[in-house]
């Protein structure tokens, strides 16, 4: 039979964590609170294995997984093999991270709670012995013969899922497919529990009932189920995180080369040093003057002009199409942070002009092809006079009179009444 | 595995989640920040977006006895699917289709028709008076389920605070334990031409035109271009959709039913260009004019239109949300980035619908609302991504489950498949509507059923027998022992399994 499956991988799986007593007693239980969550063992995962390095962690604390994930990865002496979940669940902690050596088998190395549980409201489990019961693992079919030995040797189920094992009854109709196998073979419905289903939620598929007559290779059924279980989850493998900060606007907006200007203003801090020498008398505490330009750069920010270019966005001309456009925005905050420096900017006006690469809109949704997104940052700098110093700003040229607004407003706020900003 | 399902879902299902919230580091400049003009309670859950994936976020967590607050800026709930998706271009679909069918086909059904004119106002009017009715009613559901609906633009101060900029003037903030982010997606614009949606225009405006173009082109192929040029076409527009793939109906599509699509929506009139590339465009004159390239390197070729629609895709929209100011992260294609649960960066912000991976679609959007409320309230979720039905509404309507013919191959998997055709069906015959199949795509030994791919009437209807019989891991052979009423067109769903899993009775 191990040589029908594909797995290249030694694997070995997780079975059922929870013991029949457990299950029960937990029925009785009400509150959330006295609710005990799993202990999760190494697993020995061959007859010979007493110790095994704890890989990776696949799953993360608190995170759930499903039955076929991969939980973890284990070394041994003699291989490495991914442990996988029997059964849906929550990793809830993890005792032995990534890299721990030399775990004796039957050591806790995490705690695990059933799907669903609010794992916030769990007990984590006292560490028991070294336990067997709260831990079966079935290593993969490919090491059928010496896995045959193990289930003797050490007392662990044996692999559910192969003839001679009883698979818990059916608790659905059966499928109008499956019935008439049974019948057309002249099978007992008893023999039901031998065979190993591979539909969703346990259910007994007609491949299963072929599986188990042998018409179809064993690994069959269960191969399409991985296929299917795979598939069912969205796919974030290989994600690309875009630059940090992308632009606002549409980044393949085909506009013109943005011009940009340099907008300029002289403004006195002296009222600024004043206030801060006041404040360090009175109050002992030295405010930088770093804090008076970003709390001033803040109250200057707000509702500013919108830009000459700027565009409807589609909702808007929707909306002025039903007639909603009665709160279409006239102003908006802006993000300016002024450069600053005590020498005047060597020209008042400039043109800056940026050249930009062409992307072809096409390429990007066919391809991936990368828009580069554009990154503007304005820092202060640090040459400010105790005097006159002008502030400045480089914009598009449509922004020329939302920027000169902001500069106006900077120099109104420092110079008449920088107490406020404080206070 | 089955021991532990035995288990008895015990009452215990814990209610919401206190988890305690981080503390919120108050930094000097927002202390000092001009108080907003209503500070409100902590919320167990706020929204952002109303749309599909919002809204029933919303309703699912009111159901669920959360405190939550829906943010939306559109002055309507609903989002795109119902202001300017899904609802109305169903609308249109079905009004310019019966309009179509009363001009050109009522002779052979012993019908005689007068004049038939179109009043173009009044198919918008009906169109509106599907989408307020069907807002309306959310908003009556909000109420119902004690959602608190604000209606504003909302932005993140930090990772656990929100400031909404009123849609009346003025602002307040809302803060919440929970936070998911549903703003959806908008049109991909195409460089070079500026939509003014009256002549370069998105879907939204071809949900509005004021007179019928007598040339229209459709950039891309895609369910939507698809729709709307069926839409225009059917209304007397000349319509050419110029595709840059090699097929129409978009990768999701099997190709065999997307050549048999074409030839029927040719025969409607609609043209098509595949394998084309428009390189630029210019509206500044009085027709629209496209400079297109074949893919394959023929010669280069002007078209000219009076309206151009731009259906080039979708994608992510976050502008002004300052993803940023809450450290969160997008893709390169600007989708916002999630695991597994939904759970963004900061894992009490969830993110769900257009706005993040997967299918830009309403019922997937609306699956991962349900599936991240229970994720918060329960810890547990599921949405399965390989039983997702997709549907495009043209004449005949094309639909289809699981994957495709090409995809199989491609991924070498075995495969067997059957099909039926509606000219074989008892009831597409007395319909007079007989054009398409059902095809079905199996397992060769097990028969289970791999996906399922129809064209044909009422194909978006009968396709959720697929879905079920997908979700459940049917055999084609459960789906022809189940019994289908007759005569209806399912009986051609039901001849297909059969010619899977042996031989179809009637063809
Ligand atoms: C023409 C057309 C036809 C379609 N037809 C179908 C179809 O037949 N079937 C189908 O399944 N899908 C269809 N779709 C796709 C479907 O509309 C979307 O998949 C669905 O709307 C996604 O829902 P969502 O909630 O994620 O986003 P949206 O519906 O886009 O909703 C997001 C909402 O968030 C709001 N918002 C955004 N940012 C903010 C903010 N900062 N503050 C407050 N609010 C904000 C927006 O105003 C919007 O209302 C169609 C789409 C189009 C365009």
């Amino acid at each position: 039979m191990a040589s029908f499956t594909t797995a290249t991988r030694l694997s070995a799986r997780l079975v059922s964590r929870r013991v029949a007593q457990d299950a029960a007693s937990r029925g009785f239980r009400t509150s959330a609170v006295s609710l005990a969550a799993q202990n999760f063992t190494m697993p020995a995962l061959s007859p010979t294995m007493t110790e095994g390095n704890i890989a990776t962690w696949k799953v993360k604390e608190g995170d759930s997984f499903s039955a076929g994930d991969v939980l973890l990865e284990i070394e041994t002496d003699k291989a490495s093999m991914d442990v996988e979940a029997q059964d849906d669940g929550i990793l809830m902690k993890i005792m032995q991270g990534d890299g721990s050596k030399s775990i004796q088998v039957g050591t806790r190395i995490g705690v695990i709670a059933e799907p669903g549980d609010d794992i916030s409201q769990l007990e984590i489990p006292a560490d028991g012995k070294p336990a067997h019961d709260a831990q079966k693992v079935i290593p993969a079919e490919k090491e059928e013969p010496k896995q045959a030995a193990s289930s003797e040797q050490t007392g662990a189920r044996k692999q559910p899922r192969k003839s001679g094992e009883k698979a818990p009854p059916q608790k659905y109709p059966l499928y109008p497919s499956v019935a008439h196998l049974i019948k057309e073979n002249g099978l007992d419905e008893s023999v039901i529990s031998e065979m190993t289903p591979t539909g969703p939620g346990g259910r007994l598929l007609k491949g299963d009932v072929l599986a188990y007559l042998g018409t179809v290779p064993p690994s069959r059924p269960e191969d399409i189920m991985k296929r299917f279980n795979h598939n069912s989850h969205l796919d974030l493998s290989n994600i690309k995180i875009a630059a940090p900060k992308k632009t606002v606007k549409a980044p393949v907006q085909e506009a013109p080369i943005p011009e940009e200007r340099l907008v300029s203003l002289p403004v006195s801090l002296a009222a600024v040093i004043k206030v801060q020498a006041k404040i360090e008398d009175t109050l002992g505490t030295f405010v930088p003057l770093s804090t008076f330009l970003e709390r001033a750069a803040e109250v200057a920010n707000d509702a500013l002009p919108l830009p000459s270019n700027y565009k409807p966005t589609t909702d808007e001309l929707f909306n002025q199409v039903l007639g909603l456009d009665k709160v279409a925005p006239k102003a908006s905050r802006g993000r300016y942070l002024p450069q600053i420096a005590a020498l005047p900017p060597s020209s008042l006006t400039g043109v800056a002009p940026k050249p930009k690469a062409r992307v072809d809109i096409i390429e990007f949704l066919v391809s991936s092809t990368k828009a580069s997104p554009k990154i503007r940052t304005v820092p202060i700098q640090p040459g400010v006079s105790t005097g006159t110093n002008f502030f400045s700003l480089t914009v598009p040229r449509e922004e020329e009179k939302r920027a000169k607004v902001f500069l106006q407003r900077m120099k109104t706020v420092l110079e008449s009444k920088p107490g406020n900003l404080i206070l | 595995m089955l021991a532990s399902r035995l288990i008895p879902r015990t009452a215990v299902r814990s209610s919401f989640r206190s988890k305690t919230s981080l503390p919120t580091v108050v930094s000097p400049v927002s202390r000092w920040r001009r108080g907003y003009a209503s500070q409100s309670e902590e919320k167990d859950l706020v929204i952002i977006g109303g749309g599909v994936a919002g809204y029933v976020a919303a309703i699912k967590a009111g159901q669920e006895g959360l405190k939550v607050t829906c943010i939306e800026k559109r002055g309507a709930l609903g989002g795109t699917c119902l202001n300017v998706g899904c609802i109305p271009s169903k609308s249109l679909l079905n009004n310019s289709h019966l309009y179509h069918q009363i001009l050109h086909d009522t002779k052979g059904r012993g019908i005689e028709v007068g004049d038939v004119k179109l009043n173009l106002e009044g198919m918008m009017k009906a169109k509106e008076t599907s989408v307020s009715g069907l807002t309306k009613g959310i908003e009556f559901l909000f109420k119902k389920n004690g959602v608190e609906y604000i209606k504003g633009t909302g932005s993140f101060i930090n990772e656990h605070e929100i400031k909404v900029a009123l849609n009346e003037g003025g602002e307040t903030s809302v803060k919440g334990k929970n936070i998911i982010i549903a703003t959806g997606s908008e049109a991909t614009p195409f460089p070079g031409l500026e939509i003014d949606e009256k002549r370069v225009i998105t879907s939204t405006g071809a949900l509005s035109l004021e007179k019928v173009p007598e040339k229209l082109i459709v950039i891309g192929g895609g369910i939507i271009g698809l729709e709307m040029g069926s839409v225009w076409s059917r209304l007397g527009a000349k319509v050419t959709v110029v595709e840059f793939l090699n097929q129409i109906g978009g990768p999701g599509m099997d190709t065999e039913i997307s050549k048999q699509a074409q030839k029927l929506l040719k025969k409607q009139g609609v043209e098509f260009k595949l394998g084309t590339k428009v390189v630029s465009g210019d509206a500044s004159g009085e027709t629209i004019k496209l400079e297109v390239d074949s893919a394959k390197g023929g010669k280069p070729e002007t078209l000219d239109a009076d309206v151009v629609l731009v259906a080039i895709g979708r994608r992510p929209y976050t502008s002004g949300l300052g993803l940023e100011n809450a450290g969160l992260e997008v893709d390169e294609r600007g989708r916002v980035v999630i695991d597994s649960e939904y759970r963004t960066k900061a894992s009490h912000i969830r993110c769900i619908g257009d706005v993040t991976f997967g299918p830009m679609l309403a019922h997937k959007a609306e699956e991962e609302a349900v599936a991240a409320i229970e994720y918060i309230k329960k810890g547990y979720g599921h949405v399965n991504y390989g039983v997702i039905p997709s549907v495009m509404y043209t004449h005949p309507e094309v639909a289809w489950v699981g994957q495709n013919e090409q995809e199989l191959k491609a991924q070498n998997i075995p495969y067997k498949v059957g099909t039926f055709p509606f000219s074989a069906n008892s009831r597409a015959k007395t319909n007079l509507d007989t054009d398409g199949l059902v095809k079905m795509l199996a397992d060769p030994e097990t028969d289970r059923l791999l996906g399922c791919h129809i064209i044909g009437p009422n194909a978006g209807e009968m396709i959720a027998e697929a879905t079920l019989a997908l979700e459940y891991g049917a055999s084609t052979e459960d789906i022809a022992r189940t019994c289908h009423a007759h005569p209806t067109l399912a009986e051609a769903f039901k001849e297909a399994a059969m010619a899977t899993y042996s031989k179809a009775i009637h063809f």
